[in-house]
């Protein structure tokens, strides 16, 4: 295990006003590597995601995915640049889907290789339409999102973060939205993804994701990561007291 | 084997119930063919309410003092300036759009300057009457014109000096500019937070954000209330009629009091008015649905 790591995050803070939501987080991703994030809803999971692609601008830290380094709370023309350039190396998936609904299928998961990278139309269709078939949406190709189902869009979504080709994927709650009979969908699309050797962050409630697919999970509460360890050995011996609380709300929750 | 319960909500919801497979498939196209002639008899019935109350009208306007012959001697004068009339609309609206959107883009922005200016405009055009400005853009304009020629700069000075229609034009556009930025604005903010966010994580510039995401969602939403504008538009047009432009309320105004005939020209115009309007209702309503099509479940 002396591979670089591909994804490092140091001593990251994040101020929303006066409210500290992360404090001094610090976190390694090896390639590969799948990692879920855990814990009750604002203990600030979803705000570490967003910080790694600056969808939230860091208030103090550093990211660094892919040998980029990039400073929070910078400024200037040189960080927005960087801001950019750590985008095209991190795919997001949103609880919301967040689909263009302007835009068929197709057209959604073209539109950042053509827009933002300036790729070949007929490249980028043939790109789309590799992933769409990996995802299982080729079948709906020219329709537009709102004929979806929602486990639909957010395949859809997961091919559209896939033809940009990022080094990294990160997902924010991906099943949350979704009624219970379609999660099952797309969990199999991200255990297929996270199989085809992809770098997986996943802010998740799916224990079950978390244990079978993750290679370790991180445990968050008050804006610290309380816990990171293989699933099994986390789910079966937590250490920490608000991790054993955690995981018995879920499986009162499931059972 | 009991098929499931026709449910008329679902057989209109949905094309599974019109199957051939579905046993239920005539009880499904009889009460789709039902629901077709309600909606039929429904326009036959609002058409004929229409009908009375274009001869409660018609009734109404005989009961004036006014001489029917001359009202169809002279609807030809009026169709001159309903072309005026068209040519002005269309030309200021076009403008107004270009001057909004750019208006509701700066006013967006995180710019000082471009805020700035953009609160200013709007807050000054719409804090004083349309007649006002049109006034001011027709009289004082050359004045300002003639100062600058004197100061040694005749080639700009001359730029404003302006002819009726251009300044008519000019008056309207930077008139409802201002009020469709309000509506721009409200516009491009209506489009949720996520798409912004989605377009931002693929690594989009906040300018291709604008026009390959905000932009197409947002026109849709902007569409009739810009038809709307439009629609109230080509009446306040007849306001430039005050600078001599020919349009139909000049025209009106003009062959009224040659031959004092106050009340008949004025119908005349009326009806114009309306009938474009009725025009320009048509068109907008085809363009709303053209622009629904991705929206249509």
């Amino acid at each position: 295990m002396s591979a670089e790591p591909i994804v490092r995050v140091s001593n990251l803070h994040k101020w929303f006003g006066m409210l500290h939501v992360l404090s001094d987080v610090s976190l390694v991703v090896q390639p590969r590597e799948v990692v879920c994030l855990i814990g009750r809803s604002g203990s600030g999971k979803s705000t570490l995601l967003r910080c790694i692609n600056f969808l939230e601008e860091p208030s103090h830290g550093i990211i660094e995915v892919d040998g980029l380094k990039v400073e929070g709370g910078a400024k200037g023309k040189d960080h927005r640049q960087q801001i950019h350039d750590l985008r095209l190396k991190t795919g997001m998936v949103f609880q919301e889907f967040n689909l263009f609904p302007h835009m068929s299928v197709l057209e959604n998961v073209i539109e950042g290789p053509v827009t933002v990278k300036g790729m070949d139309r007929d490249q980028a269709i043939a790109l789309a339409e590799e992933n769409l078939d990996s995802v299982g949406m080729l079948f709906k190709r020219d329709e537009y999102p709102l004929r979806l189902s929602g486990g639909q869009k957010q395949r859809v979504a997961i091919a559209r973060a896939l033809t940009m080709q990022p080094r990294v994927m990160l997902f924010d709650e991906p099943t949350s939205a979704l009624d219970p009979e379609l999660i099952g969908e797309v969990l199999n699309v991200m255990k297929k993804v996270a199989k085809d050797g992809m770098t997986m962050l996943v802010v998740t409630h799916e224990m079950g994701f978390a244990r079978d697919v993750a290679d370790r999970v991180l445990v968050m509460s008050d804006g610290e990561i309380i816990e990171d360890d293989k699933p099994n050995e986390l789910f079966t011996n937590p250490k920490d007291q608000r991790t054993k609380a955690l995981i018995e709300r879920y499986r009162s929750g499931e059972g | 084997m009991d098929a499931p319960p026709f449910s008329l909500q679902a057989a209109m919801n949905t094309n599974l119930s019109l199957t051939k497979n579905d046993p239920h498939h005539e009880m499904g196209t009889a009460l789709v063919a039902l629901q077709k002639r309600q909606k039929t008899l429904q326009g036959i019935k609002i058409g004929a309410v229409w009908a009375a109350l274009i001869a409660l009208l018609i009734t109404g306007l005989l009961l004036l003092n006014i001489e029917p012959a001359y009202i169809f001697g002279h609807f030809y004068v009026i169709l001159q300036g309903a072309w005026v009339t068209i040519y002005v609309s269309l030309a200021s609206i076009a403008i107004a759009s270009l001057l909004a959107l750019i208006g509701s883009i700066a006013r967006l922005s995180a710019n000082p300057i471009a805020q700035g200016v953009s609160g200013f405009y709007v807050s000054v055009i719409r804090g004083t009457p349309l007649l006002i400005q049109i006034f001011i853009i027709y009289q004082g304009l050359p004045q300002i014109g003639q100062q600058i020629s004197k100061l040694g700069f005749p080639a700009l000075g001359k730029l404003f000096i302006l002819e009726a229609i251009p300044a008519g034009i000019l008056a309207l556009s930077l008139n409802y500019g201002a009020y469709m930025t309000e509506i721009f604005r409200a516009g491009l903010q209506s489009i949720g937070h996520g798409q912004r966010e989605a377009a931002i994580a693929l690594g989009m510039t906040p300018w291709q954000v604008l026009r390959r995401v905000i932009l197409p969602q947002a026109i849709r939403i902007i569409i009739p209330d810009v038809g709307n504008q439009f629609i109230a538009m080509q009446k306040d047009s007849a306001l430039v009629y005050v600078m001599g432009v020919w349009e139909i309320t000049y025209l009106a105004n003009k062959y009224a009091r040659r031959d004092s005939k106050f009340m008949e020209m004025f119908l005349i115009a009326a009806a114009a008015y309306w009938v474009l309007t009725i025009v320009s209702t048509y068109f907008q309503n085809k363009l709303e649905k053209r622009m629904a099509k991705a929206y249509e479940r």
